[in-house]
């Protein structure tokens, strides 16, 4: 799944793990404020954004799940 | 100089190696001045990669230290802005400017609010990296071979796409790659290590870690039906911490802790699909100022096709001592050329047409998604047998597939929004570096370094003593042969075996 969740009880808002992100996969919620899971399928696991979080509010997985293929998407 | 010209087969051009040695000594004082880290020993000795044994190292004497991973961007970053660069972030440069035969500048989008970014430019340098086609994991992920594609489409000459980088991943979570979190052992300074040893699945030693060769063997034991193949450690060694230490130094997960108990990983070629030998391939420079054919465009890093290393990539490091030197003297030769130059005045004729281009797949109705014409490129250049066990009727088949693509395809891609407008760009770049990479495969007609092809087994000197140039010309991709001179070609008075001692794995 590469990065399954942010907490938003530990997220502080403070978006550092957007710019961490080279793939765009993070976003802030205008709404909360919250950093937020916007494109999870381009995750590649580089765990910058686990790394660089001060409140440790990402987790991220090991394995990758790839869609399956079909005839056309 | 002798190793980078053996290992890469006479493929590189001798007057870029040592450009690359000898001024990357400059570019990395300049980076501790400005605060970059390197790793160090516990007792200050920097850590020199990769770790070797003396009798190794007295045969093949190239070594790197490395950058401490992510600081050095932050480091590079402050120091550009304080000499007062402006720095566009989370924007796609999707095209190169073009007027009157000369490029004046590029057009681009944020990948937010895909608003639109017009820069017009008296001299642009091209250092947008490699070519490759999103293999998993960190950091090529990233690389679709843009700044290529981009520099194509105005006109320049592209170099080096015959050629392989064949990194595995680890076969249980193949997005693995170099272990990105994990950080360089620095406690243990005798322990050489050397590259792990590999076996295949009849427990047969077929590398042993310390003897230099084509790094395309893990593929022909598939090939040859004794898949999988694994990499052995010594616990506590230099490749134990590369492949399966975290940053602790510890393993991470139940599948490494197997590993450690077994002294093995299992490993599968594929984590840099489409990538060349970096820095073979990219941009042709018409002169050591990282000039290309097409005026007011300058190339730099992976972008630039110098072929410092030649038919297979020569050590760790390599290439970023190439990058910093050449970005250099990019800098400094566009700066030049800016001095000279008048303001460009952009017509609004080439601009309306570049933005149609960079828009139409958001204005688009219907068509097919990036995301999914992405896994169907991946799915047709993956299988081992297509770019690395090649043969002419393969390579001719799966041209025929990509020429599908790009004619049905491409023209259908669409964009729900600017984050999949991005992606549109980078998979119609990537679809581009495809056809380049199969027809230069099928124009070389020989096997040399991490080019073989089953139906040309051995090298051809001196007729393939020669690099390979790809050009659009009159809307045809159009391949030329350039010779190399003959002062940097082998010496053709010894005997085949004595020229080329690396051996492909049936030769």
């Amino acid at each position: 799944m590469a990065i399954e969740r942010i907490d938003p009880k530990l997220c502080n808002g403070c978006g550092i793990c957007v710019n961490s992100c080279m793939l765009d996969v993070i976003r802030m919620d205008e709404e909360n404020e919250k950093a937020t899971i916007r494109y999870p399928e381009d995750c590649m696991m580089c765990y910058f954004c686990e790394q660089d979080c001060p409140e440790d509010a990402i987790t991220i997985s090991e394995a990758k799940n790839s869609p399956l293929v079909v005839s056309w998407g | 100089m002798n190793q980078v010209s053996f290992i890469g087969e006479y493929m590189n051009n001798p007057e870029w190696t040592e450009i690359t040695l000898k001024e990357s000594y400059a570019r990395w004082q300049d980076m501790v001045a400005w605060g970059v880290e390197f790793y160090k020993y516990d007792d200050g000795e920097y850590v020199w990669w990769p770790p070797r044994p003396p009798e190794m190292l007295a045969k093949f004497p190239m070594q790197s230290i490395r950058m401490v991973q992510r600081k050095h961007a932050e480091v590079c970053r402050s120091q550009a802005t304080k000499t007062g660069v402006n720095i566009l972030d989370r924007v796609m440069i999707a095209d190169l400017l073009k007027q009157d035969g000369k490029v004046v500048g590029a057009i681009g989008f944020s990948i937010e609010s895909h608003d639109l970014y017009i820069i017009k430019a008296k001299a642009t340098i091209m250092s947008a990296g490699a070519s490759a086609f999103k293999p998993n994991g960190t950091p090529l992920h990233v690389i679709t071979g843009d700044g290529e594609a981009m520099a194509y489409r105005v006109g320049a000459e592209i170099t080096g796409k015959e050629w392989n980088d064949c990194h595995p991943s680890r076969a249980e979570f193949p997005a693995w790659q170099w272990s990105p979190r994990k950080n360089l052992s620095t406690s243990k300074k005798d322990d050489f290590g050397g590259l792990p040893s590999k076996v295949n699945a009849e427990g047969d030693l077929f590398a042993d870690g310390q003897s230099v060769t084509l790094y395309i063997e893990d593929v022909h034991e598939a090939d040859a039906g004794r898949a999988p193949v694994y990499w052995q450690f010594g616990s506590g060694t230099a490749d134990y911490h590369d492949l399966v230490a975290g940053p602790e130094g510890l393993p991470r997960n139940q599948l490494d802790l197997d590993a450690e108990q077994e002294g093995k990983v299992r490993m599968v070629v594929g984590s840099s699909l489409g990538m060349s030998v970096h820095n073979t391939e990219g941009i042709w420079p018409i002169n050591t100022k990282c000039a290309t054919s097409i005026p007011g465009l300058y190339a730099a890093g992976d972008s630039l096709g110098a072929r410092p290393a030649g038919a297979r990539y020569p050590n760790m490091g390599f290439s970023t001592a190439y990058c910093s030197a050449t970005g250099t003297r990019a800098g400094v030769a566009a700066a030049e050329y800016a001095l000279q130059t008048k303001k460009p005045i952009v017509n609004e004729e080439e601009q309306m047409r570049v933005k149609k281009i960079l828009y139409a797949p958001i204005e688009r109705q219907g068509g097919f998604t990036p995301g999914w014409v992405t896994q169907i490129l991946q799915n047709t250049m993956m299988p081992y047998w297509v770019l690395y066990v090649k043969h002419g009727e393969r390579l001719q088949a799966t041209l025929k597939q990509i020429e599908f693509m790009r004619d049905r395809i491409v023209p259908k891609l669409t964009a729900k929004d600017a984050h999949e407008l991005r992606l549109a760009h980078e998979t119609k770049n990537m679809i581009l570096g495809a056809e380049m990479k199969l027809r230069a495969s099928l124009f070389r007609t020989e096997s040399r370094g991490t080019h073989y092809r089953e139906d040309y087994p051995l090298r051809d000197d001196p007729d393939w003593l020669a690099w390979v140039k790809i050009k659009e010309e009159q809307g045809e991709m159009k391949l030329h042969k350039e010779p190399i001179p003959e002062k940097w070609w082998p010496d053709l008075s010894k005997s085949y075996e004595e020229r080329y001692p690396l051996r492909f794995p049936r030769e």
